[in-house]
């Protein structure tokens, strides 16, 4: 293509990514149609891409084909094994996509679809995707170390040991705030929960017939189990139906919890093959053709997003989760925009499959475009549904009330108009009881998904189908996250523990393995059931400590990277990830002292733990929830430790890389690049 | 139209063989060409070959003792 055309091409894009961009930042008269952000979104990425990601790879990080990766350097069949970049952006946008980019979009639409949706797309672009093209380059230039290795080896021996300790955090706090969800979604749900629990002998079905029957056979036993899944979520409409049936699988918030901290000790300590393995196989694929079906019925249905631009909870007094846009917004949408999480996928397998050096490009950079593309249309999913009912469902029963009636009064009064009998009907055409204080988020993604399946196929006699093919969906990955999750925890556990006691280090002692996966399911679990005991619906305080954990992790990430860029003497780009890496961490500082120390009991966890105390002071506490509310008190202070900690390890890295900077920048200190040395490649461009 | 219909079928080639290798369902072929390549280049077989249920079983022990799986 000549030069000219290519420039008009350019323009024409650049163009109408500005105009829908701004259509969505600027119309407040009519309700925008969803095209409006499916084009803003696109268009910014693929100019983003274009020119932001090819300037990074050309000028920042000098890719260079005619260098040897470790794929090839160290091909051995099974870990380093040269990938062709298509396979391997798959295999990397399976790995890094799960239910973050889901449920933080919903959650942040309470502000309105405006904040949420410019974060993804600028966050993205300018944060998220940096940061993991970044990583992915680093560890591929040391032979596929994991982000705890490069801070050892980069920043220093306590920044490794930090970046160790903030990773084993951030699993604990992750794991009970998706288990969280999945309760949320399932309690006195009888159809989504035998759904749900089916798909356990199926998992172990497929696990045995790959184990035995047709060993490694993973496309048709795949196919085989997400056929049984499908017919799992049809038949659990005749299991609500049933008055006994429905019974059984009506199961309480506690009563969930347990059987998930259970299932995630059973999931961690039994062999791979027979439950985890095969899960993941089928949420691989239901999650890949679930994304594929919301992209495809969004661009079929063009729905009209009712939502506002902004709401009045801009302000801090959101129900779903209190906080200010700032840092809130930032902390909620993690995965989506910038998800620290990416750095240990970015520095785990992908690096260590990659064919040649400029393939990182496409792989880190572009897979992070697509999530964000996940959370955009996830924000589109939940500002489709009418704000009031948007709140129905998101809004605690401690903030609403308990009856519909209370709950349409008071969301009346927010500006919302909600009738009673529409949430209640709503309710049963989506084959659920009540869709009151389904705090979480799935839920509501789940109602928008389904208006947006029924309007491709099935019109109204299949909402409810399409409500429970989406919770099965949003839970079958999330259970996935948590037994893998889990395991490595386990791992971590095991390695952290056989330090202190030799033989828990060793992976294959029976003991050591219970033991172990106790600790780590009894951490979780901990924070999963002060979740769900919590009467302002768990969400508000679980999630906004994952979402700080998970951007903290990210400022990890971008501190070893800006620590990189140094030393490879890029000064003049520092600001790539330098930029991002200075937001992240202003966000998670205000966010961290703001949960911690705000005078709102609603917002700072001390405030509420000195409210509760002083109600038991003055007696208006009644005796019988004395115990509970003590449990509360202290749940609040842990939670308030835990945030603290958490900042203080990113101080204490932060520190940790500026004294190395300071070295390199003023004292003259000669830089020690970790780098594999340099062979030159032996395979051409084409191969 | 032959070409038309040729056309089609490679595309559909292609697409089954990305959704092998993507799934993993073609790690362990791809593991025998790796084999048997390492073989011909060092001429003898030092490397013991694993079966298909070992290598399967051996992959799963990798894969799921490290992160890979994300929020």
């Amino acid at each position: 293509m000549n030069r000219l055309l290519k420039t008009i091409l350019w323009t024409g894009i650049s163009l109408a990514g500005a105009a829908a961009l701004a259509a969505i930042a600027f119309e407040r008269q009519e309700p925008l149609n969803a095209v409006w952000f499916v084009v803003a979104a696109v268009a910014t990425y693929v100019v983003a891409y274009r020119f932001y990601s090819s300037f990074i790879a050309a000028k920042v990080l000098a890719l260079d084909d005619t260098r040897a990766t470790p794929a090839e350097r160290l091909e051995d069949g099974k870990d380093f094994v040269p990938t062709n970049k298509w396979v391997l952006i798959g295999h990397h946008f399976a790995a890094i996509a799960g239910p973050g980019p889901l449920v933080g979009p919903t959650l942040a639409a309470q502000f309105g679809y405006l904040p949420g949706t410019l974060w993804l797309i600028l966050g993205a672009v300018l944060g998220g995707c940096v940061q993991d093209f970044t990583t992915l380059f680093f560890s591929m230039r040391r032979n596929g170390k994991s982000l705890g290795q490069m801070a050892r080896e980069e920043v220093g021996k306590r920044g490794g040991m930090l970046a160790l300790l903030a990773v084993l955090a951030i699993m604990v706090i992750l794991l009970a705030a998706v288990a969280l969800i999945v309760v949320k979604a399932l309690k006195d749900s009888p159809w989504g929960t035998f759904t749900l629990a089916m798909t356990i002998p199926i998992a172990v079905l497929v696990g045995i017939y790959l184990r035995f029957l047709r060993p490694g056979r993973i496309l048709e036993a795949s196919l085989i189990g997400v056929a049984l899944v499908l017919v799992a979520v049809v038949a659990g409409q005749w299991v609500n139906a049933s008055p006994s049936w429905s019974q059984a699988f009506t199961l309480s918030g506690p009563t969930l919890a347990i059987a998930i901290i259970i299932y995630g000790f059973a999931a961690s300590a039994l062999p791979v093959w027979l439950l985890l393995a095969p899960r993941d196989y089928l949420s691989a694929f239901i999650k890949v053709g679930a994304i594929v079906a919301l992209a495809g019925g969004i661009l079929f249905v063009r729905p009209t997003l009712q939502m506002p631009a902004l709401t009045r909870f801009i302000d801090g007094s959101g129900p779903v989760f209190a906080g200010k846009i700032f840092p809130f917004c930032f902390i909620t949408i993690a995965c989506g925009a910038v998800s620290g999480f990416h750095a240990l996928i970015s520095s785990g397998t992908t690096p260590k499959m990659i064919l040649h050096e400029s393939h990182a490009r496409m792989i880190g950079y572009g897979a992070m475009l697509m999530e964000s593309f996940v959370g955009v249309m996830a924000m589109i999913a939940a500002c489709v549904l009418s704000p009031g009912v948007y709140f129905a469902i998101n809004a605690p029963a401690g903030i609403v009330g308990k009856t519909p009636e209370a709950a349409a009064a008071v969301i009346h009064s927010w500006g919302f108009p909600l009738d009673p009998h529409a949430i209640i009907t709503l309710a049963h055409r989506v084959g659920e009881r009540t869709l009151l204080d389904r705090t979480g988020g799935a839920p509501s993604l789940a109602v928008g998904m389904a208006q947006i399946f029924s309007g491709t196929i099935g019109g109204d006699r299949l909402l409810g189908i399409w409500y429970h093919f989406a919770i099965m969906f949003e839970a079958l990955f999330i259970l996935t996250v948590l037994d893998a999750g889990t395991r490595v925890g386990r791992f971590m556990v095991q390695e952290l523990g056989g330090h202190i006691w030799k033989p828990l280090g060793q992976r294959g002692w029976i003991p050591g393995i219970l033991i172990s996966s106790a600790l780590i399911c009894g951490a979780w679990g901990y924070f999963l059931w002060q979740g769900v005991q919590d009467p302002l619906g768990g969400i508000n305080s679980v999630w906004p400590l994952f979402g700080i954990a998970n951007q903290l992790l990210a400022a990890v990430a971008l501190v070893v990277g800006t620590t990189i860029l140094l030393k490879m003497g890029k000064l003049k780009w520092i600001w790539v990830t330098l930029a991002p890496m200075a937001m992240l961490v202003a966000v998670t500082m205000t966010a961290s002292y703001q949960k911690i120390f705000d005078a709102s009991p609603r917002l700072g966890f001390l405030a509420q733990a000195n409210l509760l105390a002083s109600q038991i002071a003055t007696g208006a506490i009644p005796p019988d929830r004395i115990a509970a509310t003590q449990r509360l008190i202290f749940n609040n202070r842990l939670d308030a430790a835990v945030t603290g900690v958490l900042a203080l390890m990113v101080c204490a890295l932060l520190f940790e890389a500026l004294t190395v900077w300071a070295g390199i920048l003023f004292a003259g200190k000669q830089a020690a690049l970790n780098e594999a040395p340099y062979v030159p490649t032996r395979w051409a461009e084409g191969d | 139209m032959p070409q038309g219909m040729e056309r089609a079928s490679r595309a559909l080639r292609k697409a089954w063989h990305w959704l092998r290798e993507v799934t993993g369902d073609a790690a362990y072929e791809n593991y025998l060409r790796h084999c048997a390549a390492n073989e011909s280049r060092a001429n003898s077989s030092a490397l013991k070959k694993m079966t298909r249920t070992e290598f399967y079983s051996d992959s799963l022990r990798r894969k799921y003792s490290t992160i890979n799986r994300c929020c």
